[in-house]
């Protein structure tokens, strides 16, 4: 089912690109299938960074320049803490049970750290939205300094040791994925969904949207909005955190890593319809398809190098912005 | 996105004003270091942090101790100082780096920078107007040879692309699959490289620098019959590449082969034992032979317990050019540095191996012709481009480690 849906979808592509698929057609599906199994595993990271960022400025109402580095700084607690813990012990996904509370410590590492700028930085400075944007800048500059003195300026991996693809997976479809890519997905997967129950099922959820909604009104409603904030930037910076651990294991950890990520992110989240948490999700897997399938452009003969994925990423997300001002998921402006 | 774009603008102006508190609360640099007592403050753009912070590393411990060899004589009586800022390994803030340097800090000679399109951003943005010697430490871009006025301490990568060609033709390298950092140095190494190879060129595509992934390049890179893989790009960028075709299975499907800039023991310690086997990379090789070199690496090991890189040396060997360039010169403007730069490095006059040596030539009443300084890097010899006598080293990994398997010299 999944099979010949995708080879429908290729055949469209195909059909509609270049005719010089044609001859080459179904030994490029696995090549394609690659490039979006790659996609799906780097929008994962992508939308946990996303989700934060989209909560912040919904709730918050700033678009947050140090979230790129709240990332970086969930990956290098991971760090620590997956070297205090030691690799030993049964496995998960090929990870050792340490790579699981170094992924939780990274979540709540990032989640305090949040917590504590938002309390020592942001609400003291009272001011308004680009007040705390510039504000934000200035947060990110201390957090990746804080974390070059710490750990140098090099980059460094997590003791988990590279894996080779899954046989079962290459043999059956040619798609190389490694044990720790699916992790990262399902991981992923289930914060993502989790986020959605809190979201509409819990009265944290309701408030939290109410506050998005109209801070005033949902105040003089009696919801302690200072403690939505608080939650807010919890599970925002959490999920970051989680992102931050993942781009870690994906490749490497080094102090720009979240803040060169950053702008994809906010192309996601703007894309998705800013504000909109369900429009992050949505808006970080087109980017991180759309940034890792742009080889098939020059598969296809157009001359356009992967170097330019990310403005490939943000020329989609300007003719979306085009059509729909308000993202795919925003509402609607009044 | 026009908010995005402001927050870009005003975040450059933070940083400005970050490194102008930095320098203040520093307090301790001698802005007026054109004077005619104290230190002579020279600048140097150097990657303390990003893609190319491994270099930066490199290029301290360089200097520092070209610095110590050059205060422990001094320069008629007063001391080297240099104001050292970081490019964080791109060209915009290079180019503040560079301009605070030269429009506030006035220094007539800047070392500078480790990236090839760093340094040509800031040659043409900042230096080229004004009559300051820019020297960069470490870049190997061919398009700096069109640059005369900027000059260099590592020699072109237009000799390490020739050999890069001949390695592969030699090891019956029929195609190759070429990927290269989308700047000037991965451009420059690239088409030299493509120039030189007489074999099939079957993939030739850029990458971005800081990416978080490049499994997209990878995947391109298998999906050729090329028998040959050659990366141009730097250390973080390899590493991602190679994890990430470890991962896919594909990083024995040809033999691979590197530029300068791939090659570093973090590449080794954070890549899978046996993922770089057979892998040959070519390098900017110190003379190693030489005496000066050897008691240079003996120094290095002492101070720093690890052998010094051809990075260290080429560092080092623009701080003492620098201060033999200072003696030489008859007054600390860039304009008198400009007139003597070459000649002390030239073959004409009296071949010296320190500063120690230079120094005594020239208190003697030697002009800038009497000296030939020979550095630990190699002969030095600037041509009229600007460019070093080239000296490159083969090296191969075995067992996850490098060995050296030879030298080339190149013109």
């Amino acid at each position: 089912m999944l099979a010949s849906l995708v080879a429908t979808w290729s055949g469209v592509v195909a059909g509609a690109l270049a005719p010089g698929i044609a001859q080459g057609g179904l030994d490029y599906l696995p090549q394609l299938l690659n490039y979006l199994a790659n996609g799906l595993v780097f929008s994962a990271i992508i939308v946990l960074g996303g989700i934060g960022l989209s909560l912040v400025y919904s709730i918050a109402d700033f678009a947050n320049f140090a979230h790129g580095d709240t990332m970086t700084i969930g990956a290098y607690a991971g760090l620590v803490t997956l070297g205090a813990v030691g690799t030993a012990g049964p496995t998960l996904f090929a990870l050792p049970l340490g790579f699981y509370a170094a992924l939780l410590a990274g979540i709540a590492v990032a989640a305090v750290v949040a917590v504590a700028t938002h309390y020592l930085i942001y609400e003291p400075l009272d001011t308004d939205s680009i007040g705390l944007l510039i504000t934000s800048i200035g947060v990110a500059f201390v957090y990746r300094a804080l974390i070059q003195i710490q750990f140098g300026t090099g980059y460094t991996v997590y003791d988990v040791p590279t894996l080779r693809p899954i046989p079962w997976i290459e043999d059956l479809t040619g798609v190389t994925l490694t044990e720790h890519e699916v992790a990262i997905v399902l991981v992923a997967s289930v914060l993502v969904a989790a986020l959605h129950v809190v979201l509409q099922y819990t009265t944290l959820g309701r408030t939290m949207r109410a506050t998005a909604d109209n801070e005033a009104l949902a105040k003089v409603s009696g919801i302690r909005t200072e403690r939505v904030i608080t939650s807010m930037w919890v599970i925002g910076a959490g999920l970051a955190g989680a992102g931050g651990v993942f781009l870690g294991l994906y490749n490497q950890l080094s102090p720009r890593m979240g803040f060169n990520l950053l702008l994809v992110v906010f192309a996601a989240v703007i894309l998705g319809g800013i504000g909109s948490v369900y429009g992050a999700m949505l808006g970080g897997v087109v980017i991180g398809m759309v940034n890792r399938l742009t080889p098939v452009l020059t598969d296809f003969g157009i001359p356009i190098e992967p170097a330019y994925a990310n403005a490939i990423a943000f020329v989609i997300m300007v003719l979306v912005l085009l059509v729909r001002p308000t993202g795919i998921a925003g509402e609607g402006v009044s | 996105m026009t908010d995005g774009n402001k927050g870009l603008r005003r975040r450059d102006v933070l940083k400005g004003t970050g490194a102008a508190g930095i320098l203040a609360t520093a307090g301790c640099v001698d802005l007026g270091g054109g004077g005619d007592s104290g230190p002579y403050q020279i600048g140097m753009v150097d990657s303390q942090t990003g893609s190319l912070s491994a270099f930066g590393e490199r290029n301290q411990r360089g200097r520092e101790l070209a610095l110590s060899a050059v205060n422990d004589i001094g320069i008629g009586g007063r001391e080297l100082s240099i104001s050292v800022q970081d490019s964080q390994s791109q060209q915009q803030t290079g180019v503040s780096a560079a301009q605070q340097l030269v429009n506030q800090q006035e220094v007539p000679f800047l070392i500078g920078a480790v990236g090839s399109g760093v340094s040509l951003a800031i040659y043409q943005s900042v230096v080229q107007s004004t009559d300051v010697v820019q020297l960069s430490q470490n870049s190997t871009s061919p398009q700096l040879t069109d640059y005369p006025g900027l000059l260099r301490m590592s020699p072109t990568g237009r000799t390490q692309s020739t050999a890069l060609a001949d390695i592969i033709t030699e090891d019956g390298g029929e195609s190759v699959a070429i990927t290269w950092i989308n700047n000037d140095y991965g451009s420059g190494i690239k088409d030299a490289f493509v120039d030189a190879y007489d074999g099939e060129v079957v993939y030739n595509s850029s990458h971005d620098q800081g990416q978080s992934s490049y499994s997209n390049v990878v995947s391109q890179m298998a999906n050729t019959d090329a028998d040959s893989w050659l990366f141009i790009t730097y250390q973080p960028e390899f590493t991602t590449m190679t994890q990430e075709a470890y991962s896919s299975g594909v990083n024995e499907q040809a033999t691979w082969y590197g530029a300068d800039s791939v090659q570093g023991s973090d590449v080794l310690a954070n890549t899978p034992d046996g993922s770089l086997e057979g892998m040959k990379v070519v390098v900017p090789s110190a003379a190693l032979d030489q005496d000066n070199y050897q008691s240079f690496a003996s120094e290095f090991e002492s101070e720093y317990d690890r052998s010094p890189t051809a990075w260290a040396a080429y560092s080092y060997d623009c701080v003492v050019t620098a201060a033999i360039t200072i003696q030489a010169a008859d007054e600390f403007t860039g304009s008198a540095l400009g007139d003597v730069v070459r000649d002390v490095t030239r073959p004409e006059g009296e071949e010296v191996t320190s500063f120690e040596a230079a120094s005594e030539i020239l208190s003697d009443g030697g002009s800038a012709t009497d000296v030939d300084y020979q550095g630990v890097s190699g002969p030095i010899d600037f041509d009229e481009n600007g460019d070093p006598v080239a000296y490159l080293q083969i090296l191969s990994v075995q067992d996850h480690e490098y060995e050296s398997t030879g030298f080339v010299t190149g013109e």
